[in-house]
Protein backbone atom coordinates (compact mmCIF):
# COMPACT_ATOMS: atom_id res chain seq x y z
CA UNK A 1 0.00 0.00 0.00
CA UNK A 2 1.42 3.36 -0.93
CA UNK A 3 1.72 6.04 1.75
CA UNK A 4 -0.24 8.49 -0.41
CA UNK A 5 -3.21 6.15 -0.85
CA UNK A 6 -3.14 5.33 2.87
CA UNK A 7 -3.17 9.06 3.67
CA UNK A 8 -6.22 9.57 1.46
CA UNK A 9 -7.98 6.60 3.05
CA UNK A 10 -7.22 7.93 6.54
CA UNK A 11 -8.53 11.41 5.60
CA UNK A 12 -11.72 9.71 4.35
CA UNK A 13 -12.13 7.79 7.61
CA UNK A 14 -11.57 10.94 9.70
CA UNK A 15 -14.17 12.88 7.71
CA UNK A 16 -16.67 10.04 8.09
CA UNK A 17 -15.94 9.81 11.83
CA UNK A 18 -16.38 13.50 12.56
CA UNK A 19 -19.43 14.07 10.32
CA UNK A 20 -21.81 11.71 12.16
CA UNK A 21 -23.22 12.52 15.58
CA UNK A 22 -23.29 8.96 16.95
CA UNK A 23 -19.53 8.42 16.66
CA UNK A 24 -18.58 11.90 17.83
CA UNK A 25 -20.86 11.79 20.88
CA UNK A 26 -19.88 8.29 21.93
CA UNK A 27 -16.24 9.33 21.72
CA UNK A 28 -16.81 12.65 23.53
CA UNK A 29 -18.74 11.06 26.42
CA UNK A 30 -16.04 8.41 26.71
CA UNK A 31 -13.41 11.14 26.96
CA UNK A 32 -15.25 13.28 29.49
CA UNK A 33 -16.84 10.66 31.76
CA UNK A 34 -13.84 9.76 33.99
CA UNK A 35 -13.22 13.39 35.07
CA UNK A 36 -16.56 14.22 36.73
CA UNK A 37 -16.46 10.60 37.92
CA UNK A 38 -13.28 11.34 39.90
CA UNK A 39 -14.80 14.50 41.37
CA UNK A 40 -17.98 12.63 42.34
CA UNK A 41 -16.16 9.76 44.03
CA UNK A 42 -13.91 12.16 45.95
CA UNK A 43 -16.75 14.49 46.98
CA UNK A 44 -18.95 11.66 48.29
CA UNK A 45 -16.07 9.76 49.90
CA UNK A 46 -17.48 6.54 48.41
CA UNK A 47 -14.23 4.56 48.47
CA UNK A 48 -12.88 1.53 50.30
CA UNK A 49 -10.26 2.52 52.92
CA UNK A 50 -7.58 0.57 51.05
CA UNK A 51 -8.41 2.14 47.64
CA UNK A 52 -5.62 4.16 46.06
CA UNK A 53 -6.00 7.70 44.76
CA UNK A 54 -5.35 6.44 41.25
CA UNK A 55 -7.94 3.64 41.52
CA UNK A 56 -10.57 5.95 43.04
CA UNK A 57 -10.02 8.69 40.49
CA UNK A 58 -10.46 6.24 37.60
CA UNK A 59 -13.64 4.59 38.90
CA UNK A 60 -15.64 5.59 35.83
CA UNK A 61 -12.91 4.45 33.44
CA UNK A 62 -14.71 1.09 33.25
CA UNK A 63 -17.88 2.40 31.55
CA UNK A 64 -15.65 4.72 29.49
CA UNK A 65 -13.79 1.63 28.27
CA UNK A 66 -17.09 0.11 27.16
CA UNK A 67 -17.80 3.32 25.19
CA UNK A 68 -14.38 2.99 23.53
CA UNK A 69 -15.37 -0.48 22.34
CA UNK A 70 -18.72 0.91 21.11
CA UNK A 71 -16.85 3.64 19.16
CA UNK A 72 -14.82 0.94 17.42
CA UNK A 73 -17.97 -0.99 16.51
CA UNK A 74 -19.72 2.13 15.15
CA UNK A 75 -16.82 2.95 12.81
CA UNK A 76 -17.55 -0.20 10.79
CA UNK A 77 -21.17 -1.13 11.57
CA UNK A 78 -22.32 2.30 10.35
CA UNK A 79 -20.93 1.38 6.93
CA UNK A 80 -22.68 -1.97 6.77
CA UNK A 81 -25.92 -0.59 8.19
CA UNK A 82 -26.18 2.24 5.68
CA UNK A 83 -24.63 0.44 2.71
CA UNK A 84 -21.78 2.95 2.38
CA UNK A 85 -19.32 0.05 2.64
CA UNK A 86 -19.76 -0.44 -1.14
CA UNK A 87 -18.99 3.26 -1.73
CA UNK A 88 -15.97 3.10 0.57
CA UNK A 89 -14.61 0.02 -1.18
CA UNK A 90 -15.08 1.54 -4.64
CA UNK A 91 -13.21 4.64 -3.43
CA UNK A 92 -10.44 2.53 -1.85
CA UNK A 93 -10.57 -0.90 -3.54
CA UNK A 94 -7.68 -2.37 -1.56
CA UNK A 95 -9.52 -3.67 1.44
CA UNK A 96 -6.47 -4.07 3.64
CA UNK A 97 -5.89 -0.33 3.21
CA UNK A 98 -9.46 0.46 4.28
CA UNK A 99 -9.12 -1.63 7.43
CA UNK A 100 -5.65 -0.23 8.18
CA UNK A 101 -7.01 3.33 7.90
CA UNK A 102 -9.85 2.47 10.29
CA UNK A 103 -7.35 0.92 12.72
CA UNK A 104 -5.18 4.05 12.63
CA UNK A 105 -8.20 6.31 13.15
CA UNK A 106 -9.70 4.32 16.04
CA UNK A 107 -6.34 3.85 17.75
CA UNK A 108 -5.39 7.51 17.33
CA UNK A 109 -8.59 9.17 18.54
CA UNK A 110 -9.02 6.74 21.44
CA UNK A 111 -5.42 6.91 22.65
CA UNK A 112 -5.32 10.70 22.68
CA UNK A 113 -8.72 11.06 24.34
CA UNK A 114 -7.98 8.40 26.95
CA UNK A 115 -4.55 9.78 27.83
CA UNK A 116 -5.95 13.28 28.37
CA UNK A 117 -9.02 11.98 30.18
CA UNK A 118 -7.24 9.55 32.54
CA UNK A 119 -4.58 12.14 33.40
CA UNK A 120 -7.18 14.82 34.17
CA UNK A 121 -9.23 12.38 36.25
CA UNK A 122 -6.13 11.44 38.24
CA UNK A 123 -5.22 15.09 38.85
CA UNK A 124 -8.77 15.88 39.98
CA UNK A 125 -8.79 12.88 42.31
CA UNK A 126 -5.34 13.75 43.62
CA UNK A 127 -6.44 17.29 44.43
CA UNK A 128 -9.69 16.28 46.14
CA UNK A 129 -8.92 13.03 47.99
CA UNK A 130 -7.55 12.94 51.55
CA UNK A 131 -3.80 13.06 52.10
CA UNK A 132 -3.62 9.87 54.18
CA UNK A 133 -4.82 7.66 51.31
CA UNK A 134 -2.25 5.49 49.45
CA UNK A 135 -1.33 7.23 46.23
CA UNK A 136 -0.86 4.32 43.84
CA UNK A 137 1.71 4.38 41.07
CA UNK A 138 0.42 6.78 38.39
CA UNK A 139 3.35 6.28 35.99
CA UNK A 140 3.56 4.35 33.79
CA UNK A 141 0.11 3.00 34.73
CA UNK A 142 -1.68 5.96 33.12
CA UNK A 143 0.06 5.20 29.83
CA UNK A 144 -1.12 1.62 30.13
CA UNK A 145 -4.68 2.85 30.73
CA UNK A 146 -4.45 5.13 27.68
CA UNK A 147 -3.18 2.16 25.62
CA UNK A 148 -6.01 -0.06 26.78
CA UNK A 149 -8.72 2.18 25.25
CA UNK A 150 -7.50 1.76 21.67
CA UNK A 151 -7.22 -1.99 22.33
CA UNK A 152 -10.89 -2.09 23.39
CA UNK A 153 -11.85 0.08 20.38
CA UNK A 154 -9.95 -2.17 17.96
CA UNK A 155 -11.60 -5.22 19.48
CA UNK A 156 -14.93 -3.52 18.68
CA UNK A 157 -13.73 -2.73 15.15
CA UNK A 158 -12.64 -6.34 14.58
CA UNK A 159 -15.86 -7.84 15.94
CA UNK A 160 -17.94 -5.27 13.99
CA UNK A 161 -16.10 -6.18 10.77
CA UNK A 162 -16.57 -9.89 11.36
CA UNK A 163 -20.26 -9.69 12.31
CA UNK A 164 -21.30 -6.68 10.15
CA UNK A 165 -24.37 -5.99 12.31
CA UNK A 166 -24.28 -3.29 14.98
CA UNK A 167 -26.51 -5.06 17.51
CA UNK A 168 -24.67 -8.37 17.34
CA UNK A 169 -21.27 -6.71 17.48
CA UNK A 170 -22.20 -4.47 20.45
CA UNK A 171 -23.57 -7.42 22.40
CA UNK A 172 -20.44 -9.44 21.69
CA UNK A 173 -17.92 -6.79 22.77
CA UNK A 174 -19.85 -5.89 25.91
CA UNK A 175 -19.90 -9.61 26.74
CA UNK A 176 -16.13 -9.78 26.16
CA UNK A 177 -15.71 -6.85 28.56
CA UNK A 178 -17.90 -8.26 31.33
CA UNK A 179 -18.11 -12.02 31.12
CA UNK A 180 -14.54 -13.20 31.84
CA UNK A 181 -14.50 -11.85 35.39
CA UNK A 182 -18.04 -13.14 36.01
CA UNK A 183 -17.33 -16.63 34.67
CA UNK A 184 -13.72 -16.91 35.82
CA UNK A 185 -14.42 -18.75 39.11
CA UNK A 186 -16.08 -21.57 37.15
CA UNK A 187 -12.77 -22.49 35.52
CA UNK A 188 -10.89 -23.57 38.64
CA UNK A 189 -7.12 -23.41 38.15
CA UNK A 190 -7.54 -21.68 34.79
CA UNK A 191 -9.30 -18.80 36.50
CA UNK A 192 -6.28 -16.50 36.51
CA UNK A 193 -6.20 -16.71 32.71
CA UNK A 194 -9.94 -16.54 32.10
CA UNK A 195 -10.70 -13.75 34.56
CA UNK A 196 -7.66 -11.80 33.45
CA UNK A 197 -8.61 -12.06 29.81
CA UNK A 198 -11.04 -9.13 29.65
CA UNK A 199 -10.02 -5.53 28.96
CA UNK A 200 -11.90 -4.53 32.11
CA UNK A 201 -9.69 -6.80 34.23
CA UNK A 202 -6.57 -5.27 32.72
CA UNK A 203 -7.99 -1.80 33.43
CA UNK A 204 -8.69 -2.55 37.11
CA UNK A 205 -5.19 -3.93 37.57
CA UNK A 206 -3.60 -0.94 35.88
CA UNK A 207 -5.56 1.49 38.06
CA UNK A 208 -4.62 -0.53 41.17
CA UNK A 209 -8.24 -0.38 42.28
CA UNK A 210 -9.26 -2.23 45.45
CA UNK A 211 -11.50 -4.39 43.22
CA UNK A 212 -8.45 -5.76 41.43
CA UNK A 213 -8.01 -8.86 43.57
CA UNK A 214 -7.12 -12.21 42.07
CA UNK A 215 -10.63 -13.50 42.88
CA UNK A 216 -12.35 -11.02 40.56
CA UNK A 217 -9.86 -10.30 37.80
CA UNK A 218 -7.36 -13.15 37.83
CA UNK A 219 -3.85 -13.19 39.22
CA UNK A 220 -1.97 -12.04 36.12
CA UNK A 221 -0.04 -8.81 36.59
CA UNK A 222 -1.33 -5.57 35.07
CA UNK A 223 1.05 -5.54 32.08
CA UNK A 224 0.79 -9.25 31.19
CA UNK A 225 -2.98 -8.79 31.36
CA UNK A 226 -2.76 -5.84 28.94
CA UNK A 227 -0.50 -7.87 26.64
CA UNK A 228 -2.95 -10.79 26.69
CA UNK A 229 -5.87 -8.53 25.72
CA UNK A 230 -3.78 -6.76 23.04
CA UNK A 231 -2.69 -10.17 21.70
CA UNK A 232 -6.14 -11.55 21.09
CA UNK A 233 -7.32 -8.20 19.73
CA UNK A 234 -4.53 -8.46 17.16
CA UNK A 235 -5.69 -11.98 16.26
CA UNK A 236 -9.27 -10.74 15.90
CA UNK A 237 -8.08 -7.93 13.61
CA UNK A 238 -6.21 -10.46 11.49
CA UNK A 239 -9.42 -12.47 11.18
CA UNK A 240 -11.34 -9.31 10.28
CA UNK A 241 -8.81 -8.43 7.55
CA UNK A 242 -9.07 -11.91 6.05
CA UNK A 243 -12.86 -11.83 6.12
CA UNK A 244 -12.99 -8.36 4.56
CA UNK A 245 -10.64 -9.42 1.73
CA UNK A 246 -12.46 -12.63 0.93
CA UNK A 247 -16.07 -11.58 1.22
CA UNK A 248 -18.33 -10.15 -1.44
CA UNK A 249 -19.53 -6.78 -0.20
CA UNK B 1 -13.38 0.99 -22.01
CA UNK B 2 -14.87 -1.86 -20.01
CA UNK B 3 -14.10 -5.44 -21.03
CA UNK B 4 -15.94 -8.41 -19.62
CA UNK B 5 -14.47 -11.84 -20.43
CA UNK B 6 -16.49 -15.02 -19.80
CA UNK B 7 -17.65 -13.64 -16.48
CA UNK B 8 -19.47 -16.17 -14.28
CA UNK B 9 -20.92 -15.84 -10.78
CA UNK B 10 -22.51 -18.67 -8.85
CA UNK B 11 -24.14 -18.37 -5.44
CA UNK B 12 -24.35 -21.96 -4.20
CA UNK B 13 -26.06 -23.83 -7.00
CA UNK B 14 -27.63 -20.77 -8.60
CA UNK B 15 -25.76 -19.36 -11.59
CA UNK B 16 -26.55 -15.65 -11.65
CA UNK B 17 -24.10 -14.62 -14.39
CA UNK B 18 -23.19 -17.27 -16.92
CA UNK B 19 -20.12 -16.90 -19.16
CA UNK B 20 -20.83 -13.28 -20.02
CA UNK B 21 -18.55 -11.48 -22.51
CA UNK B 22 -18.99 -7.99 -23.93
CA UNK B 23 -17.11 -4.73 -24.36
CA UNK B 24 -18.34 -1.25 -23.49
CA UNK B 25 -16.57 1.20 -25.81
CA UNK B 26 -15.81 4.88 -25.28
CA UNK B 27 -17.57 7.64 -27.20
CA UNK B 28 -21.08 6.32 -26.86
CA UNK B 29 -23.75 5.57 -24.28
CA UNK B 30 -24.23 1.84 -23.76
CA UNK B 31 -27.46 0.71 -22.18
CA UNK B 32 -27.60 -2.40 -20.02
CA UNK B 33 -30.98 -4.10 -20.19
CA UNK B 34 -32.48 -7.16 -18.62
CA UNK B 35 -35.44 -8.14 -16.44
CA UNK B 36 -35.14 -8.23 -12.64
CA UNK B 37 -32.85 -11.05 -11.61
CA UNK B 38 -31.10 -11.21 -14.99
CA UNK B 39 -27.76 -10.54 -13.30
CA UNK B 40 -27.24 -6.87 -14.21
CA UNK B 41 -26.40 -5.62 -10.73
CA UNK B 42 -24.16 -8.62 -9.99
CA UNK B 43 -22.29 -7.94 -13.24
CA UNK B 44 -21.82 -4.28 -12.31
CA UNK B 45 -20.62 -5.26 -8.83
CA UNK B 46 -18.06 -7.63 -10.32
CA UNK B 47 -16.84 -4.91 -12.69
CA UNK B 48 -16.35 -2.66 -9.64
CA UNK B 49 -14.47 -5.30 -7.67
CA UNK B 50 -17.17 -5.59 -5.00
CA UNK B 51 -18.15 -9.18 -5.79
CA UNK B 52 -15.56 -11.74 -6.75
CA UNK B 53 -16.31 -13.63 -9.98
CA UNK B 54 -16.52 -17.42 -9.76
CA UNK B 55 -14.57 -17.38 -13.04
CA UNK B 56 -13.73 -14.96 -15.82
CA UNK B 57 -12.70 -11.36 -15.38
CA UNK B 58 -13.76 -7.77 -15.84
CA UNK B 59 -11.26 -5.07 -16.83
CA UNK B 60 -11.43 -1.29 -16.91
CA UNK B 61 -8.90 0.27 -19.25
CA UNK B 62 -7.16 -3.11 -19.29
CA UNK B 63 -6.87 -3.51 -15.51
CA UNK B 64 -9.01 -5.12 -12.81
CA UNK B 65 -10.81 -2.47 -10.73
CA UNK B 66 -8.93 -3.43 -7.56
CA UNK B 67 -5.64 -2.55 -9.23
CA UNK B 68 -6.60 0.95 -10.36
CA UNK B 69 -4.28 3.55 -8.82
CA UNK B 70 -6.85 6.36 -8.75
CA UNK B 71 -10.21 4.57 -8.93
CA UNK B 72 -12.47 7.58 -8.34
CA UNK B 73 -10.71 9.57 -11.05
CA UNK B 74 -10.99 6.65 -13.48
CA UNK B 75 -14.48 5.30 -12.80
CA UNK B 76 -17.57 7.01 -11.42
CA UNK B 77 -20.12 4.54 -10.12
CA UNK B 78 -23.68 4.79 -8.85
CA UNK B 79 -25.03 1.45 -7.64
CA UNK B 80 -27.52 2.28 -4.90
CA UNK B 81 -28.50 5.88 -4.34
CA UNK B 82 -29.85 5.03 -0.89
CA UNK B 83 -26.41 3.88 0.31
CA UNK B 84 -25.63 7.08 2.21
CA UNK B 85 -25.26 7.25 6.00
CA UNK B 86 -28.51 8.88 7.15
CA UNK B 87 -26.73 10.91 9.82
CA UNK B 88 -24.22 12.49 7.44
CA UNK B 89 -24.84 15.56 5.31
CA UNK B 90 -24.64 15.32 1.53
CA UNK B 91 -21.74 17.76 1.61
CA UNK B 92 -19.73 15.64 4.05
CA UNK B 93 -20.53 12.47 2.12
CA UNK B 94 -18.95 14.04 -0.97
CA UNK B 95 -16.10 15.70 0.94
CA UNK B 96 -15.13 12.31 2.40
CA UNK B 97 -15.09 10.70 -1.04
CA UNK B 98 -13.03 13.59 -2.41
CA UNK B 99 -10.51 12.97 0.38
CA UNK B 100 -10.42 9.25 -0.40
CA UNK B 101 -9.79 9.89 -4.08
CA UNK B 102 -7.21 12.64 -3.70
CA UNK B 103 -9.66 15.01 -5.40
CA UNK B 104 -9.56 18.75 -4.56
CA UNK B 105 -12.39 19.81 -2.22
CA UNK B 106 -13.66 22.48 -4.66
CA UNK B 107 -14.98 19.66 -6.89
CA UNK B 108 -17.66 19.06 -4.25
CA UNK B 109 -19.29 22.43 -4.92
CA UNK B 110 -18.92 21.88 -8.67
CA UNK B 111 -20.68 18.51 -8.74
CA UNK B 112 -23.40 19.79 -6.40
CA UNK B 113 -24.08 22.59 -8.86
CA UNK B 114 -23.92 20.20 -11.82
CA UNK B 115 -26.54 17.88 -10.32
CA UNK B 116 -28.82 20.68 -9.12
CA UNK B 117 -28.38 20.19 -5.36
CA UNK B 118 -28.43 23.58 -3.62
CA UNK B 119 -26.07 24.44 -0.75
CA UNK B 120 -28.92 24.26 1.78
CA UNK B 121 -29.88 20.77 0.64
CA UNK B 122 -26.24 19.70 0.71
CA UNK B 123 -25.91 20.82 4.33
CA UNK B 124 -28.85 18.64 5.39
CA UNK B 125 -28.47 15.12 6.72
CA UNK B 126 -29.24 12.51 4.08
CA UNK B 127 -31.89 10.83 6.26
CA UNK B 128 -34.61 13.19 5.00
CA UNK B 129 -33.72 12.96 1.31
CA UNK B 130 -36.30 11.89 -1.25
CA UNK B 131 -35.29 9.19 -3.74
CA UNK B 132 -34.82 11.88 -6.37
CA UNK B 133 -32.48 13.89 -4.13
CA UNK B 134 -30.55 10.72 -3.27
CA UNK B 135 -30.17 9.96 -6.99
CA UNK B 136 -28.77 13.44 -7.58
CA UNK B 137 -26.35 12.94 -4.70
CA UNK B 138 -25.31 9.54 -6.06
CA UNK B 139 -24.74 11.09 -9.47
CA UNK B 140 -22.71 13.90 -7.90
CA UNK B 141 -20.54 11.26 -6.18
CA UNK B 142 -20.02 9.45 -9.49
CA UNK B 143 -18.96 12.67 -11.23
CA UNK B 144 -16.69 13.83 -8.40
CA UNK B 145 -13.41 12.62 -9.90
CA UNK B 146 -14.36 13.72 -13.43
CA UNK B 147 -13.84 10.09 -14.51
CA UNK B 148 -13.50 8.76 -18.03
CA UNK B 149 -15.82 5.81 -17.27
CA UNK B 150 -19.32 6.08 -15.76
CA UNK B 151 -21.17 3.01 -14.47
CA UNK B 152 -24.70 3.79 -13.35
CA UNK B 153 -27.36 1.37 -12.10
CA UNK B 154 -30.84 2.81 -12.63
CA UNK B 155 -29.73 6.47 -12.40
CA UNK B 156 -33.10 7.98 -13.35
CA UNK B 157 -35.17 5.88 -10.97
CA UNK B 158 -37.16 8.32 -8.82
CA UNK B 159 -36.08 11.46 -10.69
CA UNK B 160 -38.54 14.10 -11.89
CA UNK B 161 -38.67 15.10 -15.58
CA UNK B 162 -36.09 17.86 -15.05
CA UNK B 163 -33.78 15.37 -13.39
CA UNK B 164 -34.27 12.78 -16.13
CA UNK B 165 -33.43 15.37 -18.80
CA UNK B 166 -30.41 16.50 -16.81
CA UNK B 167 -29.07 12.94 -16.59
CA UNK B 168 -29.74 12.31 -20.28
CA UNK B 169 -27.93 15.46 -21.40
CA UNK B 170 -25.07 14.88 -19.02
CA UNK B 171 -24.49 11.31 -20.18
CA UNK B 172 -24.80 12.22 -23.88
CA UNK B 173 -22.34 15.06 -23.41
CA UNK B 174 -19.79 12.87 -21.63
CA UNK B 175 -20.04 10.19 -24.32
CA UNK B 176 -19.63 12.88 -27.00
CA UNK B 177 -16.39 13.97 -25.32
CA UNK B 178 -15.06 10.43 -25.60
CA UNK B 179 -16.18 9.05 -22.24
CA UNK B 180 -17.37 5.49 -21.64
CA UNK B 181 -20.93 5.47 -20.30
CA UNK B 182 -22.62 2.26 -19.15
CA UNK B 183 -26.05 2.48 -17.60
CA UNK B 184 -28.87 0.17 -16.72
CA UNK B 185 -32.47 1.26 -16.68
CA UNK B 186 -35.94 -0.20 -16.63
CA UNK B 187 -37.37 2.84 -18.39
CA UNK B 188 -37.24 1.71 -22.02
CA UNK B 189 -38.49 4.99 -23.42
CA UNK B 190 -35.67 6.76 -21.59
CA UNK B 191 -33.09 4.22 -22.74
CA UNK B 192 -34.27 4.72 -26.32
CA UNK B 193 -33.53 8.45 -26.02
CA UNK B 194 -30.18 8.07 -24.26
CA UNK B 195 -28.38 4.95 -25.47
CA UNK B 196 -26.51 4.37 -28.73
CA UNK B 197 -25.67 0.77 -28.06
CA UNK B 198 -27.31 -1.98 -26.06
CA UNK B 199 -26.14 -4.96 -24.05
CA UNK B 200 -29.17 -7.13 -23.27
CA UNK B 201 -29.07 -9.78 -20.57
CA UNK B 202 -31.49 -12.61 -19.83
CA UNK B 203 -30.96 -15.26 -17.16
CA UNK B 204 -27.33 -14.24 -16.76
CA UNK B 205 -26.57 -14.75 -20.47
CA UNK B 206 -26.00 -12.29 -23.28
CA UNK B 207 -29.05 -11.88 -25.53
CA UNK B 208 -27.80 -8.97 -27.64
CA UNK B 209 -24.78 -6.68 -27.95
CA UNK B 210 -25.51 -4.33 -30.85
CA UNK B 211 -26.39 -0.73 -31.78
CA UNK B 212 -29.79 0.36 -30.50
CA UNK B 213 -31.25 0.81 -34.00
CA UNK B 214 -30.10 -2.65 -35.01
CA UNK B 215 -31.58 -4.29 -31.93
CA UNK B 216 -34.89 -2.61 -32.65
CA UNK B 217 -34.82 -3.36 -36.39
CA UNK B 218 -33.90 -6.99 -35.96
CA UNK B 219 -36.56 -7.68 -33.40
CA UNK B 220 -39.39 -5.39 -34.46
CA UNK B 221 -42.58 -6.07 -36.34
CA UNK B 222 -43.43 -3.25 -38.70
CA UNK B 223 -46.85 -1.84 -38.08
CA UNK B 224 -48.55 0.74 -40.31
CA UNK B 225 -51.19 3.09 -39.00
CA UNK B 226 -53.79 4.07 -41.58
CA UNK B 227 -56.88 6.28 -41.18
CA UNK B 228 -59.54 6.63 -43.81
CA UNK B 229 -63.16 7.89 -43.88
CA UNK B 230 -64.41 4.64 -45.42
CA UNK B 231 -62.83 2.57 -42.71
CA UNK B 232 -64.77 -0.64 -43.13
CA UNK B 233 -64.13 -0.90 -46.90
CA UNK B 234 -60.44 -0.22 -46.39
CA UNK B 235 -60.24 -2.95 -43.76
CA UNK B 236 -61.77 -5.46 -46.21
CA UNK B 237 -59.32 -4.48 -48.93
CA UNK B 238 -56.32 -4.79 -46.63
CA UNK B 239 -57.47 -8.08 -45.14
CA UNK B 240 -58.02 -9.48 -48.65
CA UNK B 241 -54.43 -8.52 -49.52
CA UNK B 242 -53.13 -10.51 -46.54
CA UNK B 243 -52.73 -7.81 -43.91
CA UNK B 244 -53.56 -8.42 -40.25
CA UNK B 245 -55.73 -5.47 -39.29
CA UNK B 246 -56.67 -4.35 -35.81
CA UNK B 247 -58.24 -1.17 -34.48
CA UNK B 248 -56.04 1.28 -32.59
CA UNK B 249 -54.99 4.91 -32.31
CA UNK B 250 -58.09 6.16 -34.17
CA UNK B 251 -57.48 4.04 -37.27
CA UNK B 252 -56.31 0.62 -38.36
CA UNK B 253 -53.00 -0.89 -37.31
CA UNK B 254 -51.81 -3.08 -40.19
CA UNK B 255 -49.22 -5.81 -39.86
CA UNK B 256 -47.76 -7.73 -42.78
CA UNK B 257 -48.12 -4.92 -45.34
CA UNK B 258 -45.74 -1.97 -45.48
CA UNK B 259 -46.86 1.64 -45.88
CA UNK B 260 -46.35 1.94 -49.69
CA UNK B 261 -48.36 -1.25 -50.26
CA UNK B 262 -51.19 0.04 -48.07
CA UNK B 263 -51.19 3.37 -49.97
CA UNK B 264 -51.21 1.65 -53.38
CA UNK B 265 -54.04 -0.68 -52.38
CA UNK B 266 -56.12 2.29 -51.19
CA UNK B 267 -55.46 4.19 -54.45
CA UNK B 268 -56.29 1.14 -56.58
CA UNK B 269 -59.69 0.88 -54.87
CA UNK B 270 -60.34 4.63 -55.03
CA UNK B 271 -60.25 5.07 -51.25
CA UNK B 272 -59.27 8.36 -49.62
CA UNK B 273 -56.55 8.08 -46.98
CA UNK B 274 -56.24 10.71 -44.22
CA UNK B 275 -53.15 9.33 -42.55
CA UNK B 276 -50.57 6.73 -43.42
CA UNK B 277 -47.75 6.24 -40.93
CA UNK B 278 -45.17 3.44 -40.72
CA UNK B 279 -44.50 2.71 -37.07
CA UNK B 280 -41.36 0.86 -36.03
CA UNK B 281 -41.71 -0.95 -32.73
CA UNK B 282 -40.60 0.93 -29.66
CA UNK B 283 -37.70 -0.46 -27.69
CA UNK B 284 -40.19 -1.42 -25.05
CA UNK B 285 -42.11 -3.66 -27.47
CA UNK B 286 -38.90 -5.16 -28.81
CA UNK B 287 -37.58 -5.77 -25.33
CA UNK B 288 -40.80 -7.39 -24.16
CA UNK B 289 -40.68 -9.69 -27.19
CA UNK B 290 -37.03 -10.56 -26.50
CA UNK B 291 -37.52 -11.16 -22.80
CA UNK B 292 -40.53 -13.43 -23.27
CA UNK B 293 -38.73 -16.62 -24.39
CA UNK B 294 -36.31 -16.13 -21.50
CA UNK B 295 -39.13 -15.80 -18.97
CA UNK B 296 -40.74 -18.93 -20.44
CA UNK B 297 -37.47 -20.81 -20.12
CA UNK B 298 -37.16 -19.78 -16.50
CA UNK B 299 -40.70 -20.85 -15.72
CA UNK B 300 -39.96 -24.17 -17.43
CA UNK B 301 -36.81 -24.67 -15.40
CA UNK B 302 -38.65 -23.96 -12.15
CA UNK B 303 -41.41 -26.49 -12.74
Amino acid sequence: MSARVFGWALAHEWLKFRSVRSTVWTWAVMAVLPVPGAAFVAATGSLQPEDTVLGGALTLAVPALALAAVTGVLVISGEYGSGTIATTLTAVPRRGTVLAAKVALVAGVLFLAALASATCAYLVGDAMLAEDRPQGEPWPALLGVAALFPVAGLLGLAVGTLLRHAAGALTTVVALLLLPSMLGPLFGPAERWVAGASPTAALEKLTQSADADAQAVGSLGAWPSLALVAGYTLLALGGAATALRRRDV
Amino acid sequence: MIEVHRLTKRFGTATVVDGLSFTVRPGRVTGFLGPNGAGKSTTLRMILGLDRPTSGRALIGGRPYRELTAPLRTVGALLDARAVHGGRSAYHHLAGLAAAGGIPRRRVAEVLRLTGLGPQTAARRAKGFSLGMSQRLGLAAALLGDPEVLILDEPVNGLDTDGIRLVRELLRERAARGGTVFLSSHLMSEMELTADHLVVLGNGRLLADAPLAEVIARNSRTVTLVRAPEAERLREVLAAAGGRVSAGDGGWLVEGLDAPTVGELAAAHGLTVHELTPRPSSLEEVYTAMAQPVAGQRAGAAS
